[in-house]
């Protein structure tokens, strides 16, 4: 078990730059995969709510990783992973 | 590790809450009189007198038509209510700031003259909406949504730290001597209380203020710019055609009565017109039901020339699907649900906000207190802290004076100069960016007293205002009767004696508190004062050190 630590400039950098992208794809999927599709009558205002609790959650959490590698690799992953995922899903279902 | 964790988050929470905390002042305690924006701008507005029955709102639009045709394209008519006649305003072209407004006198003539009724409404809202920077509204929302952003992180960190002994402190509220940790009970006290409060105020200020860009980022990942065609298929004013073949209105009673019988608990306020006297003109009648949260209230869209309803998306009654799932974050922002109860509630937690913040800032330096047990007894407090003391006095009690003055300089301008909502945003930043110069200036300790002093004087300057113009009706502002002015006077007169209170106890404070502190208005001029005399005062600093925590 490695030591904590603070590195909170790395670790609040991550958290603000890659919990928005995050939040970004994440909601894309929402958008694209979710009900009613990408032109569901006014979803999009649905989807514009969820990026805000999605990013806010990630740059207030992202102070419990180990060290500011640890954040910047796992939401780091997390991005390339729903980046992926919204990818994949805009060939596949349109 | 958990105490690193937490020591991290103590830190995450201090320097996030440090760099908004007085922002966030300005932002809740404004956000506090919005609730009750209509009663202050009543308060401030000239009496209209005139006619308020409804078959005079088709005539008001008539005649303002005739005489203004440039209105046609977009105005808004506001309904008659108790106490005002119909009023029918709108703008020259879309980019000109400048409100027109048009009433029908008494005599059934037509008055035409720059808007300042909504004046005040809209004056606090701004503040509100910007913390008061000295920036136009856009960019100063924009800059407050990212402001509200650090806000949730401080919050949500806050949440964190006090997590671990939440059953433990949460109900206690040592009031002992231990000042430092009384203040910290109250700041844990309120921030949980009205956590979901705060965190649904922090969630949707930065929706408010940052969804342009969130719009954008979405529209080239996600709906590959077809984003802006998507939000008009399917907006309230989708599927219908501009037509400019003229066509008569149906009559206002007419266009109330469908969107009334689609939802019989809504009570309409307002027409907005698109297009008047045109085929393709649209009506969106806009109203309040407080039985659903929805946005601030809702409307429907009507055709103005069939009376025809269009859309039903944004009625309370009626939304459904996505729109019933975002209308409720706007209603929880707004109280604009469940009537005067929650309104009051609304304005409470605003002002419990503010005072979250205020508390925040005051432990900071408690924190950083020297003690004079500790580094003697002619100790000085570090810069920062006594930058940091005046700062919150400057910013917080400059923004409560500099509101005051600018509510009540509006009912004694209006009349004397033309553009009364430039004057009205000119004394507000000259009060406050005065009084946080004149704390910066005098210390914390004194200008605490003296801005308390002026806090209450400003908010004294309601009810002496309204008195002023009953006793002497020549000197410009006019009398008001109405329950609702009164009700602001009382408010006003209530305020007034909170804010000499806190004068006192200040000032108190001030000359009989610990002087190791930078509270102390003794601190200065104890220095100077021949060591043989500052002895006394080592004794009288010995008594009272004895409970300060870092002892």
């Amino acid at each position: 078990m490695t030591e904590f630590r603070s590195d909170w400039l790395s670790k609040s950098v991550a958290g603000s730059v890659f919990g928005f992208t995050l939040a970004i794809a994440v909601a894309g999927l929402f958008a694209v995969a979710g009900p009613g599709g990408l032109e569901a009558r006014n979803k999009y205002q649905f989807v514009m709510w969820l990026v805000a609790p999605i990013w806010l959650c990630v740059a207030s959490l992202v102070f419990f990783f180990r060290s500011g590698r640890a954040a910047l690799l796992w939401l780091g992953g997390a991005n390339l992973l729903a980046f992926g995922g919204l990818y994949l899903c805009r060939r596949l279902l349109h | 590790m958990r105490g690193e964790i937490l020591r991290l988050y103590k830190s995450v929470h201090t320097w996030t809450g440090l760099v908004t905390g007085m922002l966030l002042f300005i932002c809740f305690y404004a956000g506090a009189l919005t609730i009750f924006s209509e009663p202050l701008a009543h308060w401030a507005s000239p009496p209209t007198g005139g006619s308020i029955s409804v078959e005079d709102a088709d005539r008001l639009i008539e005649t303002t038509l005739a005489a203004r045709p440039e209105a046609a394209k977009d105005f808004t008519l506001r309904l008659a209510t108790a106490s005002e006649p119909a009023r029918l305003s709108w703008r020259k072209s879309r980019n000109d700031d400048v409100v027109w407004s048009a009433t029908l006198g008494a005599d059934g003539e037509l008055r035409v003259d720059r808007s300042n009724v909504s004046g005040v409404g809209a004056f606090v809202d701004t503040i509100h909406r910007t913390a008061g920077l000295p920036l136009d509204r856009e960019t100063g929302t924009t800059a407050m949504g990212v402001v509200s952003a650090v806000y949730a992180v401080a919050l949500i960190s806050g949440l964190i730290l006090v997590l671990p002994s939440l059953a433990k402190d949460l109900l206690a509220l040592r009031l002992t001597t231990n000042l430092k940790r009384m203040w910290l009970d109250a700041h844990n006290l309120v921030g949980v209380a009205s956590f979901p409060f705060h965190l649904v105020i922090a969630l949707t200020a930065v929706v408010f203020g940052l969804h342009e860009p969130i719009y954008d980022a979405l529209d080239h990942v996600v709906y590959d710019g077809r984003l802006p065609t998507i939000m008009r298929s399917t907006g309230p004013f989708a599927g219908v055609k501009r037509d400019e073949q003229k066509a008569p209105m149906k009559t206002v009673a007419e266009l109330v009565a469908v969107v009334v019988s689609a939802s019989p608990n809504f009570s309409p306020t307002s027409l907005h017109y698109r297009d008047a006297d045109t085929r393709g003109a649209l009506v969106r009648v806009i109203g309040e039901d407080p039985r659903f949260l929805s946005r601030g209230g809702g409307f429907a869209v009507v055709r103005g020339a069939t009376a025809e309803v269009v859309n039903v998306d944004y009625l309370p009654e009626k939304q459904s699907g996505w729109t019933a799932a975002v209308s409720p974050f706007f209603a929880l922002h707004f109280g604009s649900y469940g009537g005067e109860p929650v309104r009051w509630a609304y304005f409470s937690l605003g002002l419990a906000g503010a005072f979250l913040f205020y508390s925040g800032n005051l432990l900071w330096i408690e924190s950083r207190r020297r003690t004079a047990r500790r580094h003697g007894e002619k100790v000085v407090q570090t810069t920062a802290a006594r930058l940091m003391a005046a700062a919150s006095i400057g910013v917080c009690l400059g923004c409560v004076c500099a509101l005051s003055f600018a509510i009540v300089s509006t009912k004694w301008l209006y009349g004397h100069v033309e553009d009364v909502d430039a004057w009205r945003r000119g004394i507000y930043h000259a009060v406050f960016f005065g009084a946080l110069a004149f704390a910066l200036v005098r210390g914390a300790a004194r200008a605490g007293v003296e801005l308390a002093c002026v806090a209450a004087l400003g908010a004294l300057a309601l009810p002496v205002t309204s008195a002023v113009a009953w006793a002497a009706p020549g000197l410009g502002p006019w009398a008001a009767a109405d329950p609702e002015s009164a009700g602001v006077d009382i408010v006003g007169l209530i305020a007034a004696l909170c804010f000499a209170a806190l004068a006192r106890a200040t000032a108190r404070r001030a000359e009989r508190g610990p002087t190791d502190s930078v509270w102390s208005a003794r601190e200065a001029s104890r220095s100077a004062r021949s060591p043989l005399s500052s002895n006394g005062c080592a004794v009288a600093v010995g008594a009272d050190a004895g409970d300060d925590i870092h002892g």
